[in-house]
């Protein structure tokens, strides 16, 4: 057992993280027991001799590997099936350029493209602290434990709005004011991009926002359950239009989206892969089915901040996970069906196929593992999502 | 990989109680329990005690002059010629106003699970009373002998770990057992499996039964009866026996969590606890109705020094600690 200087016993997030990941209460219990004891080894060596023990462990595992090789039980190698579409396959942040901060206060940064955000509604909340989930190695939990975000999650406030007049000045300023408060309260978002185009940093980048608790996302080689921790939440002061079901914001808006995308972007190398919409990675544990929260379930601007269309992009949801759709969702979504709907229903069936069983019993397989994960979560309370005016 | 450990060597839990033995195997469905009083009776032989229990269907032994009846039916054997029971264990540990103490137990544990052959035994053992130097060394190493000496690979667990053990798995076993049994109650607090803070309290069943078994001038057996039969909390009881239970039992409650506080209290080992933990109550001093409700409430009044989140009754008040054993056999 490891004790700090003054004999208390030292708390270990980390392992306790590590440790609801295991079903078997006898595993669980035989890994804490031996994982403690060997806690109580280290906290009696020196902190140089951990880290020089550390970095030979690195260097020699670096130097005798080979290559990953893809052996998924979702997608097995030399399938003849495009896991991503061409078009977007994996677009690296590295060419966007770099953007750096020009100048910073408390109240406000500014960087190099033209962003401006405005800090004073900024809170803290719970430090990201998360596992991805390996698709090549039958979606075990990757070793290292992640602080930075991964991708960005587009929301709208769906809270309520004047006309954008100029007459409305005050009252579009009233109710700007009152949902950041109320996004503050609730911890909902990390950034708010308001009617004027003002961006608003609200939780802390570095803290995990109550965005997307009920969440899956998948790129070729993660998957991520529980988007609060991995994916950073971005949230344009915006309504989902009755009738055709879809969302309109204006160009500053749209401006202050795409500077803010970039910034994000350059700052934590996010793949394009991994800037997606709420629509697209909410799910309903309850009843299995996608598209639980349905903003930006289309006409999502996709090119004009600078990604591609990734509603073409397979949902890891359908394919990893035996989620399902339904006509809601289909409702939601409109006439121009996701591409991503099919492939994420082909990936699943040729891991059915792959692995030898039926779409419903492979279907089931992979609903257990969700539901294990999902459970798993649960019990650490991870899975919060803010339920205001919010979506 | 458990069940291939625990197929290769199947191991067996095993509480050695005040009141109750109780052994633990890993079965196909699940666990399967078998259980005996820790209790024995002797008569100076006679062919009428000795016709009475073969009427009766007790199994007995005749040793040295003398009829012996041990275990579960020692009970009722006493009950039906109207004496007490000899007890093997008194407090928690042997009783050493019982000569026979070793060898009723060697034969209580034979009856339940036979020959060791190598197996892996884990027993439970109480801890040192709280506040107390006093150590368990010698009721430890004495089970250890006879358990060894069947053919056990042995090793003893605490008591109130094999609650954490068998009934907080889904706070990665962190949180608080409680074991109330006939002899002690057993507290540990758990940090992810390891024992952080355990002691013991010199209360359980026994105290409960003897003081109001003096208090009302009935035999401690027949006390005994009533409490498991029909003794609950429900605040208001015309029966002068319920009546003397009842103010026993908020005693314990009241010297349980006042002894907890202290012990949590003082102690500088404890880990820095982000979230409430889980308190898991077991043993059968559990078992009256509203146990846990009253344990709650008096908690909850206590001003206890560690944010708990949820009181509950173990899923097998009995077979908890057993079970907790097991568990700690089979993931060695």
């Amino acid at each position: 057992m490891a004790f700090s200087r003054r004999n208390q016993v030292v708390t270990r997030p980390a392992l306790e993280r590590q440790a609801q990941y295991i079903g078997d209460p006898i595993e669980k219990l035989h890994f804490l027991r031996r994982e403690m004891e060997r806690g109580a080894q280290d906290v009696y060596r020196p902190w140089w001799r951990r880290l020089l023990l550390g970095a030979l462990v690195i260097f020699s595992l670096s130097a005798i590997l080979p290559a990953p090789v893809v052996v998924s039980d979702v997608m097995r190698p030399g399938q003849d099936f495009e896991a991503f579409p061409g078009r977007v396959q994996r677009q690296a942040a590295g060419g966007l350029g770099k953007v750096w901060i020009v100048e910073e206060s408390h109240e406000y940064e500014v960087y190099s493209n033209g962003l401006r955000v405005d800090n004073n509604y900024a809170i803290e909340n719970q430090r990201r602290f998360y596992q991805v989930l390996n698709r090549v190695h039958s979606m075990q939990p990757a070793q290292e434990w992640r602080s930075q975000p991964v991708g960005i999650v587009f929301h709208t406030t769906e809270s309520n709005l004047a006309p954008f007049e100029a007459d409305q000045n005050g009252m579009l300023k009233r109710l700007g004011r009152s949902v950041l408060n109320n996004i503050r309260e609730k911890r909902s978002y990390n950034f708010v991009i308001d009617r004027f185009g003002r961006v608003f940093r609200v939780v802390d980048e570095a803290d995990m926002a109550n965005h997307a608790g009920n969440s899956v996302w998948a790129d070729n080689e993660y998957a991520y359950v529980n988007l609060n921790n991995s994916f950073l939440a971005v949230a344009f002061e915006a309504q989902t239009e009755p009738g055709d079901g879809g969302q309109s914001i204006n160009t500053a808006q749209v401006h202050a989206g795409r500077v803010l995308t970039q910034m994000l972007r350059s700052k934590y190398g996010i793949a394009a892969e991994n800037c997606v919409t709420h629509a697209q990675v909410s799910v309903n544990p309850f009843n299995m089915r996608i598209g639980y929260h349905t903003d930006w379930a289309r006409n999502f601007p996709f090119s004009e901040l600078g990604l591609s269309n990734n509603y073409e992009l397979p949902l890891g949801s359908l394919s990893d996970f035996g989620f399902e759709y339904d006509d809601t969702f289909l409702k939601a979504i409109g006439p121009r069906v996701w591409k991503g709907l099919e492939l994420g229903m082909r990936r699943l069936e040729h891991a059915a196929a792959a692995s030898g069983r039926s779409v419903a019993d492979h279907r089931s397989l992979i609903r257990e593992r969700y539901r294990r994960l999902y459970s798993a979560y649960k019990q650490t309370g991870a899975l919060e999502e803010s339920s205001n005016v919010t979506n | 990989m458990s069940q291939t450990r625990s197929n290769q060597t199947p191991a067996i839990g095993l509480d050695i109680g005040t009141s109750r033995i109780v052994t633990a195997e890993r079965a196909d469905t699940g666990y399967q329990y078998r259980a005996q009083l820790n209790a024995f009776v002797s008569l100076p032989y006679s062919s009428l005690t000795e016709s009475v229990l073969t009427k009766e269907n007790v199994p007995y032994s005749v040793l040295a002059g003398e009829i012996v009846v041990n275990g579960t039916e020692s009970e009722r054997f006493a009950d039906l010629l109207g004496v007490e029971t000899r007890r093997p264990m008194a407090k928690g540990v042997l009783n050493p106003g019982e000569p026979e103490s070793l060898t009723q137990i060697q034969k209580i544990v034979e009856q339940l699970i036979g020959p060791g052959k190598g197996r892996r035994l884990y027993f439970s053992v109480p801890a040192a009373p709280a506040g107390s130097e006093e150590g368990v060394s010698y009721h430890e190493a004495s089970l250890r002998r006879i358990l060894m000496g069947a053919g056990y690979t042995v090793r003893s667990i605490n008591e109130g770990l094999a609650v954490v053990y068998s009934e907080l798995e889904s706070s990665s076993y962190t949180g608080i057992g409680v074991s109330c049994g006939g002899g002690l109650c057993n507290v540990c607090l758990a940090y992810m499996s390891v024992p952080v803070v355990s002691f013991s309290l010199a209360k359980g069943g026994d105290f409960i039964d003897a003081s109001a078994a003096a208090a009302t001038g009935d035999l401690t057996n027949r006390i005994k009866i009533t409490k498991e039969d029909t003794f609950h909390f429900n605040g208001y009881f015309a029966d002068k026996k319920l009546q003397a239970l009842s103010v026993y039992y908020e005693d314990l409650i009241q010297s349980l969590i006042a002894a907890m506080k202290e012990a949590f209290a003082a102690s500088r080992s404890l880990p820095k606890l982000k979230r409430p933990i889980p308190l898991v109550l077991s043993g059968g001093s559990t078992l009256p109705g509203g146990f846990r409700d009253r344990f709650e409430a008096a908690l909850r009044a206590s001003e206890f020094p560690i944010q708990i989140d949820q009181v509950r009754l173990a899923d097998n008040p009995l077979e908890a600690t057993a079970r907790g054993a097991l568990i700690a056999a089979l993931s060695e």
